[in-house]
């Protein structure tokens, strides 16, 4: 399944060492600077150096990168699309009106508009892969109980970080289970099988949930919930690489202002 | 033996709207002890044994712990469950946080540890079961062994007097289980008491102190394991099966061979048997030696050093510390459970031996090397792993 999957990639990528807030630092940094970037070339450049730190300082497999882009990439594209032949402008290259309330036309400003949009989606996405590549989760709770976010939405979220991956199981073996006895082959069959599987897991998730209790109990559980604390020292080179990346990309990001693909 | 520290008195519990599943159940348990609740699966092993800890209140009688009757309010059932740790059937369930370091925290943190004592619980419990290095790893990428360890590294924590586990060794492959059985054993002569259900009867035999048969909520027969298996009938009722050296006894008893009447309880104890019935006819060689060699001492050069220069010795390990050394060393294991019995066994052939294991061990190998040795009346020598014996080893290849 996915998230068992980025969150097994994460645990074991090449900048795991490195400081959590260095990381996240860089990440929304990166984010922030595509929002503000008034260009197309800011959030391009994002991209291609932040891809290029997950490919080879991370050492994350290309393939699986390729893969996690797939998505949001055909989501952009479409949105992308709706937005060029939507939004209006000056310069008309190509109108058509189909119906007397609707036109469509694609003009230099959409273009414009719509690529700078594109291009955002892209830097955003890979620092978002960013991010949830390099950090795992665990890391990310030290950080949030460290920001004083209130302890009961911690343990929360600890509870249900780890309880996600026993589901998942258990939605695994159900679902394998009903494709062996042929589940899924019609799609009437398939609705009657997703439906009996939502309720199979509903009612093994409230099992476990007061397998949980009893679990917290027997070991004395009053409210307290302990956290690996220390995070990895800020170092001298990943520190000045992070300062870099980010002061390089607001240069950037002034520099290319005006800078328009057509 | 110790002082009693569990005892149930007459006691019985109804599930809610549904059948009773402890039917009058009286029975102690000795500080120290081992002790399998055995029966077949809906004998109630499991609602007893969460009885041991609070989470089960019985609707009559008392459960006793540490000559005080148990009480349910919060404060008492903390103590309780501080003194008496509790490992479930399946370690998914058990595991809370989202890595095994807060998981194995969780006990000292709800006890209110300051922060250092915490930690320093944590590594014991963690070196404990051998997870030494996982304290990041999330629980959802071990193995099932790994989890189970976890699951009881996070009972240790607390560092309770008894330890409760329900079916230890479900779910696990068989060097897992032994594993397991291996380690309820090393804690066990760390001076815990260990209580496990199982319906598993060939591991439950020769590990066991006493054994207690269970059967659709009452006590069927209770005793050491001899006497508690030792009727086929009760074994039968019980939908259980006779163990194998057990039922080979029997079946050799039948036939009218003259046996000693202490009935075997490791392949050691059959061995003897059968050797003390064709005792003319078997030509045995002059006993091997075993060497224990003490790994908490800073020995690893001379071990190595001892390993490959004696070609044909079998090695065993004997404890969770002892076998992390020799994986580290690359130390082949021919040997990981039951590794004394098995070491008299190759000694009784003529064959030398090594046992690798840790301080507090070593005495056990002497002492049951030598009740053997009282029992069977051969001499099996022990030695130390020290550099003399290295130079008298190649000596001895050296004229070979």
């Amino acid at each position: 399944m996915f998230e068992e999957f980025l969150e097994d990639i994460a645990q074991k990528n090449g900048l795991r060492g490195i400081n959590t807030y260095l990381k996240l630092a860089t990440g929304l940094g990166a984010i922030i600077l595509c929002l503000l970037s008034t260009s197309y070339f800011p959030p391009l450049f994002i991209a291609l150096l932040l891809t290029g730190s997950i490919l080879v300082l991370a050492r994350v497999d290309a393939k699986t990168y390729a893969e996690l882009f797939i998505v949001p990439f055909w989501f952009a594209a479409f949105s992308v699309a709706g937005i060029i032949l939507i939004s209006g402008g000056q310069e008309v290259f190509w109108r058509w009106d189909p119906m007397p309330w609707l036109s469509l036309s694609i003009t230099r400003v959409s273009i414009n508009q719509g690529f700078l949009v594109f291009c955002r989606v892209i830097g955003g996405m890979s620092a978002m892969c960013f991010i949830a590549l390099t950090t795992p989760m665990t890391d990310i709770f030290i950080v949030l109980r460290q920001c004083r976010i209130p302890e009961v939405v911690i343990d929360l979220a600890m509870i249900i970080y780890r309880t996600i991956f026993i589901i998942v199981d258990q939605v695994k073996q159900i679902y394998n289970a009903q494709v062996m006895r042929l589940g899924y082959s019609t799609f009437r069959e398939s609705i009657h099988s997703f439906a009996s599987m939502c309720g199979a897991v509903f009612i093994a998730s409230w099992n476990a949930g007061e397998d949980l209790i009893r679990a917290m109990d027997a070991r004395c559980y009053d409210g307290k919930f302990a956290l690996l604390g220390e995070t990895r020292p800020v170092e001298y080179l990943p520190l000045f690489a992070v300062m870099v990346f980010l002061s390089l990309s607001s240069v950037v990001v002034i520099l290319s202002k005006d800078m328009t693909i057509i | 033996m110790g002082s009693i520290i569990l005892e149930a008195r007459d006691i019985r519990y109804r599930y809610p709207r549904s059948m009773e599943a402890i039917k009058g159940i009286s029975f102690h348990i000795r500080k120290g002890e081992k002790i399998a609740l055995v029966g077949p699966n809906g004998a109630g092993k499991s609602t007893l044994l969460m009885m041991f800890n609070g989470m089960i209140r019985p609707d009559t009688g008392i459960i006793v712990f540490d000559n005080q009757p148990v009480r349910y309010d919060t404060a008492s059932l903390r103590t309780l469950r501080k003194r008496v740790g509790f490992v479930l059937q399946n370690p998914d369930r058990q595991i809370i946080a989202p890595t095994v370091y807060q998981d194995v925290a969780f006990g000292p943190t709800n006890l209110g540890y300051p922060e250092t004592e915490v930690r320093e619980a944590v590594t014991l419990a963690l070196r404990h079961v051998g997870l030494e290095g996982f304290e990041r790893r999330p629980p959802h990428q071990l193995s099932g062994g790994e989890k189970k360890r976890v699951a009881i590294a996070g009972v240790l924590a607390m560092d309770p007097d008894v330890l409760v586990f329900d079916e230890p060794t479900s779910g696990l492959d068989p060097s897992g289980s032994e594993d397991i059985m291996e380690l309820l054993d090393e804690l066990n002569h760390g001076g815990k008491t260990v209580i496990i259900s199982t319906h598993d009867v060939e591991l439950a035999y020769p590990w066991a102190d006493r054994s207690i048969l269970l059967l659709e909520g009452k006590i069927l027969q209770e005793g050491i394991p001899e006497v508690a298996f030792g009727n086929p009938e009760f074994v039968r009722m019980a939908h259980l099966s006779l163990p194998l050296l057990l039922e080979l006894f029997t079946e050799l008893q039948k036939r009218g061979f003259p046996l000693t009447e202490k009935k075997p309880r490791t392949v050691l104890d059959m061995m003897q048997i059968i050797e003390t019935l064709f005792q003319n006819t078997c030509c045995r060689a002059r006993p091997g030696t075993i060497t224990v060699c003490n790994v908490d001492l800073d020995n690893e050069e001379l071990l190595l050093e001892w390993i490959s220069s004696s070609t044909k010795i079998s090695v065993g390990a004997m404890g969770t510390r002892a076998k992390q050394r020799a994986e580290n060393r690359q130390i082949r294991l021919d040997f990981t459970y039951g590794v004394i019995d098995k070491c008299i066994l190759k000694a009784l052939l003529g064959d030398d031996s090594l046992i690798l294991t840790t301080g507090s061990m070593v005495d056990r190998v002497h002492t049951r090397v030598e009740d053997y040795g009282k029992e069977s009346g051969i001499h099996i020598t022990v030695n130390p792993l020290e550099p003399g014996i290295v130079q008298t080893n190649k000596k001895s290849q050296r004229q070979t």
